[in-house]
């Protein structure tokens, strides 16, 4: 006889389905991996104590080196920002957050989330503080220095927000005649398509009380066939007495 | 001077250890403006936020959207004037780049923001020589106090650096007057930007010319 399941056992329920899985064989090669690390680090380090020598584990030289040259080869500086940081963006919206992400910070959550760095923040300030710190610049690939601007780089940028500062006023001026044509113009077409609208609707009323009139004279069933036979069976054949007669 | 700047003042501001970055006045830019308006401002949002990872390029893109100056409104709130000005003495521009924000005709507030940081950052006789011929720019500009908004003009604030102590909540640094660098001849005496009474005498040309110039200066 099968021993009876219990409540959480049953897959069909999804009562457990939020939790999260493991795969086991994964974690269990990691541990043997780690396991040989430690014991080989053991072995190097007895070696070494042996040779009277001080022991640098091999790892940490690795990523020294090469920290030091993703420095200065695949991050970039940092760049002001160009728009606002959007913090109202979730504001008066529904989020549906997931099951079991009460305390901490890792992994989404209510509140700020950081993708690059899988952090979720309950304000704002913590959230664009996160923004500005090295944890997050180094998440997203970017060096904490700002390059230094040149005269050329200042007259350049000037030259542009003057530009920029041109093109607005222009597009603020307005011309009041050609508005009140285009307003005019607009309005005729409304109104052309209100009369239409007018119109079939006009004509439709007229096919329909025309439609009622031939059914009371008794000439439907032999013009609509089964269906409108249907119809008066079904007890919806018209708006006139459905009596027999 | 380095290629690089810092995104903020958490660096310069380090206590550990001796200073070692660039002076003004030989000492530590940053501590030119006091320490309860400096804190106030690295914790206020826009300096988090709009005045992080800027640099003496981008810095116009903040100054040219600025609407009013002042030191501290509301809630002793940092306006983003003085969070600009915090920035700029972490950035130190160069003398060049100060003279193009300062020149430049389009942006009031540009040229306010640099009289500012000119006033804060270089010595007497400088000052007095690169701020004195702005004092021809009749422009209104705004400033927020606690107390409200209040109007006023770019050369009535070129002014008030030069001749007041505190100016938009922070003690400037002691400058010798007039008088005194003229004393010691560091100055030569002060050429009125308006026409004086011998040319007004001489003819209505001079005048006239002088009106329009005003004129012009006032429509913008």
């Amino acid at each position: 006889m099968s021993k009876p399941k219990g409540v959480y056992d049953n897959a069909a329920t999804g009562d457990t389905a939020f939790r999260r899985t493991w795969d086991r064989e994964e974690y269990a090669q990691k541990a043997a991996e780690r396991q040989s690390r430690e014991a080989k680090e053991r072995k190097e380090r007895y070696e070494a104590k042996l040779a009277g020598k001080k022991y640098i584990p091999k790892s940490e030289i690795d990523v020294n080196a090469s920290a030091s040259e993703a420095k200065f080869d695949d991050s970039k500086m940092v760049e002001a920002r160009r728009d606002r940081i959007r913090l109202d963006e979730n504001l008066n919206k529904v989020q549906i957050v997931p099951l079991g992400t009460t305390g901490g910070r890792r992994g989404r959550g209510a509140g700020y989330y950081c993708e690059a760095c899988d952090l979720n923040f309950t304000n704002s300030l913590e959230y664009v503080e996160h923004l500005n710190s090295k944890q997050h610049l180094n998440a997203i690939g970017q060096t904490d220095v700002v390059e230094r601007a040149t005269l050329e780089m200042v007259r350049e940028r000037l030259a542009w927000l003057k530009q920029k500062k041109q093109e607005q006023d222009k597009a603020e001026e307005f011309d009041l005649a050609k508005r009140l044509v285009e307003r005019r113009r607009v309005e005729e077409q409304e109104r052309l398509e209100k009369k239409e609208r007018k119109r079939i609707k006009k004509e439709e009323t007229r096919t329909r009380k025309a439609q009622v009139a031939t059914e009371t004279s008794g000439h439907v069933g032999e013009v609509d066939g089964d269906a409108a036979i249907m119809a008066r069976m079904m007890g919806f054949g018209g708006f006139s007495s459905t009596k027999a007669r | 001077m380095s290629k690089t700047d810092l995104p903020d003042a958490k660096a310069m501001l380090d206590s550990r250890g001796l200073y070692d970055g660039p002076t003004i006045h030989s000492m530590n830019p940053l501590l030119l403006m006091e320490k309860i308006i400096r804190e106030r401002i690295i914790d206020s949002m826009y300096w988090k936020e709009q005045a992080w990872g800027l640099n003496a390029a981008t810095l116009l893109d903040r100054a040219v959207e600025l609407q009013f100056i002042g030191g501290q409104y509301a809630n002793q709130k940092p306006t983003p004037f003085i969070c600009l000005i915090l920035k700029m003495l972490q950035l130190n521009p160069e003398r060049e780049i100060l003279l193009e924000y300062i020149l430049d005709e389009d942006f009031k507030y540009l040229r306010v923001l640099a009289a500012f940081y000119i006033r804060l950052a270089w010595p007497a006789a400088e000052i007095y020589k690169t701020l004195e011929p702005l004092m021809k720019d009749y422009r209104k500009i705004k400033l927020r106090t606690q107390a409200g908004y209040k109007l006023t003009f770019v050369d009535e604030f070129i002014d008030d650096l030069l001749t007041k102590e505190r100016v938009c909540d922070i003690a400037l640094p002691r400058m010798p007057t007039r008088a005194q660098l003229e004393d010691l001849d560091e100055l030569e005496p002060r050429e009125p930007l308006v026409s004086d009474v011998d040319s007004d005498e001489e003819g209505g040309e001079g005048e006239g010319g002088e009106d329009r110039e005003e004129g012009e200066m006032m429509e913008e």
